[in-house]
């Protein structure tokens, strides 16, 4: 806002004179003033008291165009000369305010650091899961191949392909859902698969060797107790080419199981029967719980996994049987394999100590965030 | 199958200490599971000699009882009915005893009168299950007074729990065992010679060409001489007319024998009997039914004993059973028989289930005289599907089924008859009868030495393999350099290849012998397929990208669970389900996630946030029903906030998860529609609350709240939102989205003016943004939602829109003319479009 020019003759010197005196007065309080300021706001609110739009020294420079034009250079100059000091005062404090500010900081109440963290709150694989993909990563280093299949497939696949025989205990040892009924024939029976070999008769079935696959899923059993469970989940292993031997499969599994384990564990073969291979065994690893490689028998003796044996079983192996090659149209004079099948949840309960098949599949999200 | 290490011993020859030997048979095949050591806990228990008995001065039921234990007399107080007089044997446990079940003996006062020691029964001493009477010594029992009962009746031993494969047939005896045992410490098995009816009559081939034989011998005039110890042969002839055997079905009955043994007298065995029968877990019944069941154990070879009087006719007939016929079996069932089921029979109707179980009208008892003994092989198949269509799972069929050893036929009648007069002071009839309707050849196999080498990887003695051959019982036919053939023994069904007896002789060499080898895998051509890689892609997206926790559900349900969750009901059913809960196959992920959220929920009110990728299934065209992988994501309760909880998890959490999974599979954003028909499409969602979600143009599943009638028919406490997709679909929109592709920071700065509105609840916040886009053209970069409020100020059914909206000039410096023209257009068309109220 501008106000007209008040008539330059007759105030001129009253006008200097009260300018003179302005500067005067402004000279001697502004530093006090703005020393006084205890926070920025303030500050701020100070300075504009002087050199703002309505401030002391504003209002003063107002009056120029009153002062007789003799002293109007020198008065300008001394008006600039207060507008800097009083500016280079304000930064002077303001910089001494933050750093009061900053110091105060620096000594205040520590923060509470154990207050909880902003978690990003990632989901957590189920712990069968964890394993599948660890035991995949494995053998996948190792050059082989993953595959899977149906969960519900003909009793073909899953027994007569096999080299189960009909009407054969043999069966017993796999309690069988079936979808469709017995009594049609075995051609036409439709069952929950058993055991992931199916997946190996039908890779066979589709491909040519050399293979090296291994095959993870749900299986199914009619058994329901405390160690078992009617929905499980097994990974098999296969591997067909030329001369393969069974120390090679001991080869293989060794390797495997000192890498699942991370530690320098021993596998221990025992014969058993599996119709589908011969020779076939089951293998013992070292107990992990008591270190059982470590051989401190004591240890050892009081390990209520191992219950003081020193071995655990992982799984079933061996040669697959000529009787399978011929049923897939394989060469069994040409070619030889191995096969193995393992139990993934019982992999996870020895890896991850769970006590209970069935916390794995009873979905409490409190143990399934545990992992 | 539970064996004694005692008994083993005995007919093995192999003594050493019991853990080895359970680490042998352990290491040979036959895993031992478990080693239970009996006999603990007798130390006090001697034999002692009653002298004399008197009644108890207070007690009626009481008796006093003066016993001589080889030191000296003393007197106990007995309430057992069985005390036999002066002069019976019985077992003292003494002052100072602890027993197995852990009662200390002591000096007592029962009744005003101090005993000194207690008469034992055998549960008391853990040594049988008799607990009527205690134990009285027989004049078959070995003891005199003042001998540890331990050593005396020898009750010590260590009982081999033996987990046996199916292929082990020969096994299940404790003759097979022994023959492993001393294959195993290089001794060859010598079995006692057999004390037998000196002639059994052989029936000679002839019969196969005539098909199902027809047979009657009479039971002739025993040869001079004795039969075995203690047994006398008498001439049936005295007793009335011969017994004839018959067998009609050649195919289920290749070979029937049977043997007489007369004038027996049914009583309890004597005690080693008992012993020996409790270790091995059978309960003793009498001498007649513990001499079969002895017999059954030792060889392996289920027999049966008829009482003879019983067997009306005197005739035995095997034939198959007529549809519908019934009889009754030994556990007092009525059965009902199928043509496919194999009877043995008498003059007038069965008597027995082959294989399986005899029948109650023939059973030997109390007041049985003579006995007619059986030993049979049936055709393993058919034993088994009578067996499981009658639900009558026996030691008999257990054994039948895997394959007992046909020529043993004879051995074992003798063995059984001379047993059964042994126990039950009878006489054996020599000649029997030994019934062959089809011969059962072992198969002659060849091993070559150098394929054997290749396969397992290491090169075997062929001395060793000959060892091994010999040792589990083949004779050699030919022996050359290259190759041993031999004839497999009849005790194993299970040998018939060449792989057979390379597991032989590998399992007896020891599988950790056999050196360990750096497997050489050779890659094939097709790899691993791509579904498979994505699977895992989808679960670990869901996981890190989402903050989803895996579950895994059963994949079969109870059919009401589908019902209650609102899902396709069209499922595939099990035919044989271990219980209605788990009968069907599921059609959705649905019902096992609630479930999982409600289990967890009614144990803690925790905040439920799972993901599963599982196969649902449904009924198909083809031999199998179609499987189709889902994923699917499930949130319930609170929504974890930083400190405490930050309200409920509702559809926006799903829809999150649902992006923060997509985008970690591929940074594209889903397309969600509102769908009129989703009442129809997802009838278990919030008709008010859903959405289809849609994929590159692709419908792929649906997200939404869970209808609150579902989850409350499902037991869920809280409101829960779920989603599903189809994961083939979602895998192809992946792929046909490509690998994202790098794009160059821009150079030029973008201007981001704001704009603020009221409009009508109903306008979709995505449709206006959309519309504000089109609006603004090429300079609009992208629009963010800041502000959406309701309340204060805002008039009723409408709602305040806040948006930032961000401009850029890829080319060039964005001048504010430029920017106010684009800006204007936008709102210009809010309140065209939407008749949005623009606010300053
Ligand atoms: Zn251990």
């Amino acid at each position: 806002m501008t106000r007209p020019d008040a008539p330059e003759e007759g105030g001129a010197g009253e006008a200097a004179r009260e300018l003179r005196d302005g500067l005067a007065k402004i000279g001697a309080e502004f530093r006090a003033s703005l020393a006084e300021a205890s926070d920025e706001p303030s500050l701020r609110e100070r300075n504009a008291r002087w050199v703002g739009p309505g401030g002391a020294l504003t209002r003063l420079m107002k009056l120029m165009p009153k002062v007789p034009s003799g002293e109007r250079r020198d008065l300008g100059k001394q008006i600039n000369a207060l507008k800097t000091e009083v500016n280079e005062a304000f930064e002077h404090a303001l910089v001494a305010l933050e750093r009061a500010a900053r110091e105060a900081e620096l000594a205040a109440t520590p923060l509470d650091v154990t207050l909880p963290g902003r978690d990003v709150r990632a989901g957590r694989l189920h712990p069968i899961t964890r394993v599948r993909y660890e035991l995949l990563d494995i053998f996948g280093a190792l050059g082989f191949d993953v595959a899977d299949g149906p969960e519900i497939d003909l009793h073909e696949n899953c027994f007569d392909k096999l080299g189960f025989p009909a009407d054969h205990p043999a069966t017993d040892m796999q309690d069988t859902f079936y979808i469709t009924r017995e009594e049609l024939g075995a051609s036409a029976t439709t069952l929950l698969r058993t055991h992931t070999s199916t997946i190996q008769i039908r890779e066979m079935l589709r491909r040519e060797p050399p293979l090296a696959i291994v095959a993870p899923g749900a299986v199914y059993r009619r058994d329901d107790d405390a160690t078992h469970s009617p929905m499980f989940f097994q990974i098999e292993g296969f591997l067909v080419d030329e001369d393969v031997s069974f120390s090679e499969l001991k080869g293989v599994l060794t390797l495997f199981a000192r890498r699942l384990f991370d530690a320098e564990v021993s596998l221990r073969f025992r014969p058993s029967y599996f119709p589908f291979v011969e020779p076939g065994g089951e293998v013992d690893v070292s107990c992990v719980f008591c270190r059982a490689w470590e051989r401190d028998a004591a240890r050892t003796a009081a390990c209520g996994v191992c219950k003081g044996t020193g071995w655990i079983e992982i799984l079933g192996c061996g040669m697959i049987h000529p009787t399978v090659f011929r049923n897939v149209g394989y060469d069994a004079e040409r070619y030889t394999g191995f096969a193995f099948g393992m139990g993934l949840d019982r992999i996870a309960m020895l890896k991850y100590g769970v006590p209970n098949i069935r916390l794995l599949y009873e979905n409490d999200v409190r143990f399934l965030s545990g992992f | 199958m539970r064996a004694s290490y005692n008994w083993l011993r005995e007919l093995s020859g192999v003594d050493a200490p019991a853990d080895e030997i359970a680490d042998k048979l352990t290491g040979a095949g036959l895993e031992v599971e478990g080693v239970e050591r009996l006999g603990e806990g007798l130390e006090g228990v001697v034999v002692a000699e009653v002298r004399g008995v008197r009644p108890h001065p207070h007690r009626d039921r009481l008796r006093l009882v003066r016993v001589f234990d080889g030191a000296g007399e003393h007197e106990v107080v007995c309430g057992a009915p069985n005390v036999p007089d002066a002069g019976g044997r019985v077992l003292l446990a003494r002052l100072g005893a602890t027993l197995p079940g852990g009662l200390e003996i002591a000096e007592r006062d029962l009744g005003g009168v101090v005993s000194r020691g207690m008469l034992c029964s055998e549960v008391e001493l853990g040594i049988g299950a008799d607990a009527a009477g205690i134990v009285v010594l027989g004049p078959h029992d070995a003891g005199a007074p003042g001998d540890a009962a331990t050593d005396a009746l020898r009750l010590r031993d260590v009982v081999f729990e033996i987990g046996l494969t199916p292929n082990r047939p020969d096994c299940l005896g404790h003759v097979g065992l022994a023959r492993e045992l001393a294959l195993l410490y290089g001794r060859t098995l010598v079995l006692p010679a057999a004390q037998a009816p000196a002639a059994l009559v052989e029936e000679g081939d002839a019969l196969l060409a005539a098909g199902p034989a027809r047979f009657a011998l009479p039971l002739a005039a025993p040869p001079a001489g004795r039969v075995g110890p203690r047994v006398e042969a008498v001439r049936p002839a005295a007793r009335g007319p011969a017994v004839e055997v018959e067998i009609r079905d050649a195919e289920r009955c290749p070979r029937y024998g049977a043997a007489l043994v007369l004038g027996v007298t049914s009583g309890p065995s004597p005690l080693w009997v008992r012993y020996r029968l409790h270790c091995l877990g059978i309960r003793a019944i009498s001498n007649l039914v513990d001499a079969t069941n002895l017999v059954l154990m030792e060889r392996g070879h289920p027999i049966h004993g008829f009482d003879l009087d019983k067997v009306r006719g005197r005739k035995i007939v095997v034939r198959a059973a007529a549809d519908g016929e019934r009889m009754a079996t030994l556990d007092d069932v009525e059965r009902t028989l199928t043509a496919d089921d194999l009877l043995i029979c008498d003059g007038e109707g069965p008597v027995a289930v082959a294989g399986v179980m005899g029948g109650a009208d023939s059973e030997m008892g109390e007041g049985t005289r003579d006995v007619l003994i059986e030993c049979a092989y049936f055709d393993p198949r058919s034993v088994r599907r009578t067996s499981r269509r009658l639900g009558l799972h026996t030691e008999a069929s257990h054994r039948f089924e895997r394959g007992v050893d046909p020529s043993a036929v004879r051995a074992v009648l003798a063995r059984a008859a001379t047993l059964l007069a042994e126990l039950g002071g009878g006489a054996v009839v020599p000649d029997g009868l030994d019934v062959v309707a089809r011969s059962i050849e072992a198969p002659s196999v060849v091993l070559c030495h150098a394929r054997m080498a290749r396969l397992l990887g290491v090169e075997v003695p062929p001395a060793f393999t000959r060892r091994v051959l010999e040792g589990i019982g083949c004779e050699v036919l030919d022996d050359a350099a290259a190759a041993i053939e031999v004839r497999v023994p009849s005790h194993r069904p299970d040998l018939a290849m060449e792989a057979d007896l390379i597991e032989e002789v590998a399992r007896i060499y020891g599988y950790d012998r056999v050196p360990t080898a750096v497997p050489r895998v050779r890659p094939s051509k097709d790899g691993t397929p791509v579904s498979i890689r994505f699977d895992r892609r989808l679960r670990e997206a869901a996981a890190a990208g989402a903050g989803l926790t895996e579950a895994i559900t059963y994949a079969f349900v109870a059919p009401g669970a589908l019902e209650a969750a609102r899902v396709s009901t069209q499922a595939v059913p099990l035919h044989n389900p271990l219980s209605e809960e788990r009968s069907v196959m599921r059609t959705s992920l649905l019902p096992g996630l609630l479930e999982a959220a409600a289990v967890t929920r009614r144990r803690e009110p925790v905040s439920v946030q799972l993901f599963e990728l599982g196969t649902v299934f449904a009924p198909g065209d083809g031999a199998l029903p179609i499987e189709r992988p889902m994923f699917a994501w499930l949130l319930a309760g609170p929504r974890p906030g930083w400190i405490g909880t930050d309200g409920a998890l509702d559809f926006y959490d799903g829809k999150g998860r649902l992006e923060g999974t997509l985008r970690a599979l591929g940074a594209f954003t889903p397309e969600l529609r509102l769908d009129p028909a989703i009442e129809q499409l997802a009838p278990f969602l919030h008709p008010r609350r859903a959405a289809r979600i849609a994929l590159g143009g692709r419908d792929l599943g649906v997200l939404g709240e869970v209808h609150p009638d579902v989850c409350g028919a499902l037991g869920l406490d809280a409101r829960a939102v779920y989603g599903e997709l189809d994961v083939a679909g979602l895998e192809a929109a992946t792929r046909a989205l490509g690998v994202a592709q790098a794009r160059a920071l821009p150079r030029y700065p973008a201007a981001v003016r704001d704009i603020a509105m009221v409009v009508r609840e109903g306008h979709a916040v995505g449709e206006i943004m959309d519309a504000l886009r089109d609006a603004g053209g090429a300079l609009v970069e992208r629009i963010e939602l800041f502000d959406r409020y309701q309340g204060e100020h805002v008039p009723d059914g409408h709602v305040s829109l806040a948006f930032h909206v961000v401009y850029r000039d890829p080319q060039a410096t964005l001048t504010d003319k430029r920017v106010d023209a684009a800006h204007a257009k936008l709102g210009a068309t809010a309140e065209a479009r939407f008749e949005a109220r623009l606010r300053a």
